[in-house]
């Protein structure tokens, strides 16, 4: 059993319940009998099925009764809802190399003799189907897939790994090198986008597409269709991918991940290397070689944190208070402009429940409800809503210039100009409108929220509809019952909170504020944008510092800063060229002529932003270092091989140099909630 | 007002039946979902017949909650695929839930309000054990309107043999025993091929096909029925091997008149003649098919010796037992449940009544010199069901 070199499972980890092959033996009217095996660990879907070590071994186990019986066919087939979620990434951290070509070999040695059966094998795809359980169905002759089935897809690359069960070797061989490319590597990189049940059939990873009401016997009906046919296993032609196809996609993925991340560019070369003539053996052993180099390296390990991160930490909502939430029935809205707009529309969209929204100028709010109508239509456009749905909905919003239609508010979020003054009067008015129970919150990016005089903060992302994040601002003063309110809303609108202190400008802005400010440095000495640019998207970061600028505009940037300035005006400076910036002006104000050199800005870049990290866990701005890596990957994009940024700058040592220890052991200033 | 129309009887289909409980077949899978399956079994089957046209979707179930509740014929006819212009409702008259589906279909058929019904019935007995959530009006005890033992259907059943004392435990088991035999017969005569559908179900042990009953005892003899418990009464007579299981079923049929069968390619296999329902004192429920079959018969201007088939339900021996009595028929008859029945195959109370008219258009084709058959089965809180039909293969 431990012939694949892992240690005896008796290690006693049981994170996740174990997967067995279970094997059904169906009588068929001719004598014979078909095999249906089903993939399960006796859970519901709410866990669903991963190969791990167990399921492995259980696969071993099963095997000799496949291959030593005599049966018509093999259905493969997975619990409710779920083919198999891939391989069990809780065994991945810290792996050696050894241990992932082991676990590699593994499935590849398992998977070939299912391949090798003398018998027409289907794979009944009847749910989530991701990975190994995507290498595992390609191994059969032919699959049938649901058109319920909402996950196919080989998120590997996302993981900072390639597919190392066959799928590189695979997907080509069946789909051709393209769509081989758009699966493994491009999809991965978008989002870790999926496809459903009737994209994977149109591109030809299966069949057939059967209806779910009696999915598995139909897919039973055409087990035995072939093995009528007597089809055996169809010889695949080598796809002779035009070169063309992996050149565009290097391309691509330069603009992408600037070389940062290795995954995609190894999977390409392997998918590359099985449409140019690999043997399987050649194809399989390069799986191995290449998962043996990637999973051990400091790209997948902190991609395996990132996803620990996102996936399982941020939903089991640390620091969320008990207290019961108050329900909300109808929402504040103070301000219309661009981002009231788009709170309105998500709200809208997610609650469905009244808006009041109130702005001094009437021609605002004119605007306003013009972009929630056009955004509500385009829902109607999409197919989402039927159009009186949308009407409906742009009915619920009502406007004005006072707030007398704010007395039954729930919850009202501020979302005028960043100026203190104007948010004390907006919360002031808003205290003598509203019920002692409303809760009262601000948008503020980096405003004092005690200040001002709301309750909480709520501090969305732009794009609002695409970034996931919200920081939730609590001071002194919140309340439970309050702050269990916001978070609640914040999860109605599908937004990920993550819990801060009060502090200027909370965690993502002040530690882009203090990487923009060494790039503004490396400017005034006369370094050329593009060269500054370029030493930062090193990282591999969603977009160039400049491009970020624009896009949070040049004003509010400066605005940030000097808020930040003004409380720490050491690590902060003004910098002359954002204010020409902000000004309108594009003029770099340049101070000497010493440019720096990539390596220079990325590596003063990256102690910056270590140094503040450092200062947010000191202050207690937040709990732990993993709340400013969720912050990052949810509400800056930043990409999942930096795990956040902690993890890059545990590994590049530069946390060692900067703070003397691992961010990841600093943790803690405790919050004072 | 509508001339009536002939209501034609064209094929009908159940799922295996499995035992009650977490140790059944079905015991992972939902009541609704089997309904869905015979309902897209039997379109599979009669391709000819366009979704839309169907009429009226009837499901009956005793216990309407849980993946039972929902108007059940609305529910089954969503999910099985149908256009949401398809309507459903949901019938209940326990154990003759399937029957009174197949008659209110007629009726809605005979008048014209429909051109094709489908119905059926479901009972999912080891989600829905019987009298569960029921709350008896405490009227019934106090003022004594019905034997306390009327609730309990084995009970009623060792009533019967209280009240005819020549019905002996000895000529129950024999009826059992024939029961067993005839059904096994009839796995391997092709009956049971045409009438029942293997359904994928999942287990704990994963998938695997439900396409056999869970009742079949083909090797039981006397000796081991005479051994068995009596667990309504000490001393009893009633016992689990002469009497049906607790069981987790799914039947419907299509119904349809007789122009529209046509129209549509339809084969017609039966005609419906006459149907009728009666009641009898609650304690003595299984006496229920006796004015039942008579008041049918009535209606039909027939006599038994018109008859060549009788799909009786057997939920206890002594129960068809009485029918025969009554009736003067030998329960050896060969036309009397010649696949054997309920005893053999279970029954799922509001879906078994399908299950007799599928083995009765069968019985029909394989023997196109009868040209009567009855389909009856006796009901809770005392009550019985009849329909006679008319075997459309038989010359004129």
């Amino acid at each position: 059993m431990s012939g694949w070199g892992w240690e005896p499972r008796s290690s006693g980890r049981t994170s996740l319940p174990e997967t067995e092959f279970k094997l059904a033996r169906i009588a068929l009217p001719n004598g014979r009998a078909l095999a249906l095996v089903t993939i399960d660990n006796g859970e519901d879907h709410t866990k669903p099925t991963f190969f791990g070590r167990a399921a492995l071994e259980s696969l071993e186990l099963l095997l000799p009764r496949l291959e030593e019986e005599d049966w018509a066919a093999l259905v493969l087939t997975g619990k409710p809802y779920v083919f198999a979620a891939g391989a069990d990434i809780t065994e991945f951290p810290n792996a050696t190399r050894d241990l992932a070509i082991a676990g590699s070999r593994a499935g590849h040695e398992l998977f070939r003799r299912i391949r090798a059966l003398p018998y027409p094998t289907v794979a009944a795809v009847n749910g989530a189907c991701l990975g190994g359980g995507v290498e595992l169905a390609l191994h059969c002759d032919a699959r049938t897939i649901s058109t319920a089935v909402r996950h196919f897809a080989c998120p590997e690359c996302f993981l900072g790994i390639v597919p190392a069960w066959g799928g590189t070797q695979l997907v080509p061989r069946l789909v051709g090198a393209e769509t081989a490319v758009k699966f493994i590597v491009a999809n991965p990189m978008r989002q870790n986008r999926v496809l459903t049940g009737p994209q994977a059939f149109e591109l030809g990873f299966a069949d057939r597409l059967l209806e779910p009401a009696e999915f598995l016997d139909e897919s039973i009906a055409f087990a035995l269709e072939r093995a009528a046919e007597g089809t055996g296993p169809g010889v695949r032609p080598p796809d002779m991918a035009e070169t063309d196809v992996f050149r565009k996609a290097r391309a691509r993925l330069d603009d992408q991940v600037h070389a940062a991340a290795p995954a995609p560019y190894k999977a390409l070369d392997l998918i590359e290397g099985a449409c140019s003539g690999w043997s399987f053996e050649e194809g399989y052993l390069a799986e191995e070689e290449a998962v043996g180099e990637l999973l051990p390296g400091p790209q997948a390990q902190a991609s395996l944190y990132a996803f620990d991160l996102v996936e399982r930490r941020a939903k089991s909502a640390p620091g969320r208070p008990d207290a019961e939430p108050r329900p909300i029935r109808k929402v504040g809205i103070v301000g219309a402009g661009l981002m009231a707009a788009q709170l309105a529309t998500l709200v809208l969209r997610r609650l469905e429940v009244p808006i009041a929204m109130r702005d001094l100028s009437e021609e605002a709010l004119a605007s306003a409800t013009g972009t929630i109508r056009s955004e509500l239509e385009e829902q109607v456009t999409k197919g989402r809503y039927e159009e009186g749905k949308a009407r409906f909905l742009a009915s619920l919003v009502s406007t004005s210039a006072g707030y007398e239609h704010f007395a039954d508010c729930d919850l009202v979020l501020e979302a005028v100009f960043e100026e203190l003054e104007t948010k004390k009067q907006v919360f002031a008015e808003l205290r003598e409108h509203t019920t002692p129970e409303a809760v009262l919150a601000t948008n503020t990016s980096s405003l004092s929220v005690a200040e001002m005089g709301a309750d909480v903060g709520i501090h969305f992302f732009n794009p609002v509809a695409l970034l996931p994040l919200v920081e939730l601002v609590h001071t002194p003063d919140t309340d439970d019952r309050a702050l269990a309110t916001a978070w609640a809303f914040a999860e109605q609108l599908r937004k990920r909170p993550v819990l801060v202190q009060d502090a200027p400008a909370f965690v993502v802005n002040r530690l882009l504020t203090r990487l923009m400010a060494v790039v503004l440095e490396a400017l005034e000495r006369g370094t050329d944008p593009d060269e500054a640019d370029e030493a930062i998207l090193r990282l591999g970061l969603p977009m160039a510092p400049s491009v970020l600028l624009q896009m949070v505009g040049p004003r509010v940037a400066n605005h940030v800063l000097e808020t930040l300035h003004a409380a720490y005006p050491d690590r902060f400076l003004l910098s002359q060229t954002l204010a020409n910036y902000a000004e309108g002006r594009d003029e770099i104000a340049v101070r000497e002529r010493r440019p720096q050199s990539r390596d220079e800005i990325l590596e003063t870049a990256l102690e910056a932003i270590a140094d503040e990290i450092r200062h947010l866990l000191e202050e207690g701005v937040v709990a732990d270092a993993k709340d400013v890596d969720t912050a990052l990957l949810l509400g800056a994009g930043w990409p999942f091989w930096l795990g956040g940024i902690t993890r890059h700058l545990d590994q590049t040592g530069i946390s060692e140099k900067m703070l003397g220890r691992p961010l990841a052991e600093i943790g803690v200033g405790a919050p004072t909630a | 007002m509508h001339e009536l129309r002939e209501v034609v009887y064209v094929d009908g289909v159940r799922t295996a039946f499995g035992r009650a409980g977490p140790k059944g077949m079905f015991w992972r899978t939902r009541a609704d979902d089997m309904g869905v399956k015979v309902v897209r079994e039997l379109l599979r089957r009669n391709p000819q017949l366009p979704p839309e046209r169907i009429g009226d979707v009837i499901m009956a179930a005793t216990a309407q909650v849980g993946d039972q509740g929902l108007t059940l014929g609305r529910d089954v006819a969503l999910l099985a695929g149908l256009p949401p212009s398809v309507p459903g409702f949901a019938v209940d008259r326990m154990c003759a839930g399937a029957l009174t589906a197949a008659t209110a279909g007629a009726g809605e058929i005979a008048l014209g309000a429909a051109d094709v019904v489908l119905a059926g019935g479901i009972e999912h007995m080891g989600h829905h054990p019987m009298g569960e959530d029921v709350d008896f009006n405490p009227r019934f005890v106090a003022e004594r309107l019905v034997d306390p033992s009327a609730v309990t259907m084995g009970a009623t059943a060792e009533n019967l043999h209280d009240r005819f004392p020549q019905l002996t435990k000895h000529d129950a088991d024999a009826f059992a025993l024939r029961s067993q035999r005839r059904a096994a017969a009839a796995w391997e005569n092709g009956v049971m091929q045409e009438t029942v559908v293997p359904m994928s179900v999942f287990t704990d042990d994963g998938w695997r096909l439900a396409d056999r009953d869970e009742f079949l005892r083909a090797d039981t003899g006397m000796d081991a029925l005479a051994g068995l418990p009596t667990p309504f009464r000490p001393g009893g007579r009633v016992t689990a091997g002469n009497s049906a299981g607790l069981t987790d079923g799914a039947t419907v049929c299509l119904l349809a008149s007789e122009p529209a069968a046509e129209e549509l390619g339809l084969e017609p296999r039966m005609r419906l003649v006459s149907f009728a329902f009666a009641g009898v004192e609650p304690e003595l429920m299984g006496i229920g098919p006796v004015p039942a079959t008579r008041k049918a018969l009535e209606l039909a201007a027939l006599t038994l010796d018109d008859f060549g088939l009788f799909e009786l339900n057997e939920p206890f021996a002594v129960q068809v037992l009485t029918w025969c009595d009554e009736l003067g028929v030998d329960p050896e008859d060969e036309r009397l449940n010649p696949y054997g029945g309920a005893i053999a195959c279970g029954h799922p109370l509001a879906a078994t009544g399908v299950r007799l008219l599928a083995q009765l258009a069968y019985g029909f084709r394989e023997r196109p010199e009868v040209r009567y058959g009855l389909t009856a089965l006796c009901v809770g809180m005392g009550m019985g069901a009849a329909i006679v039909w008319e075997n459309v293969a038989a010359g004129d």
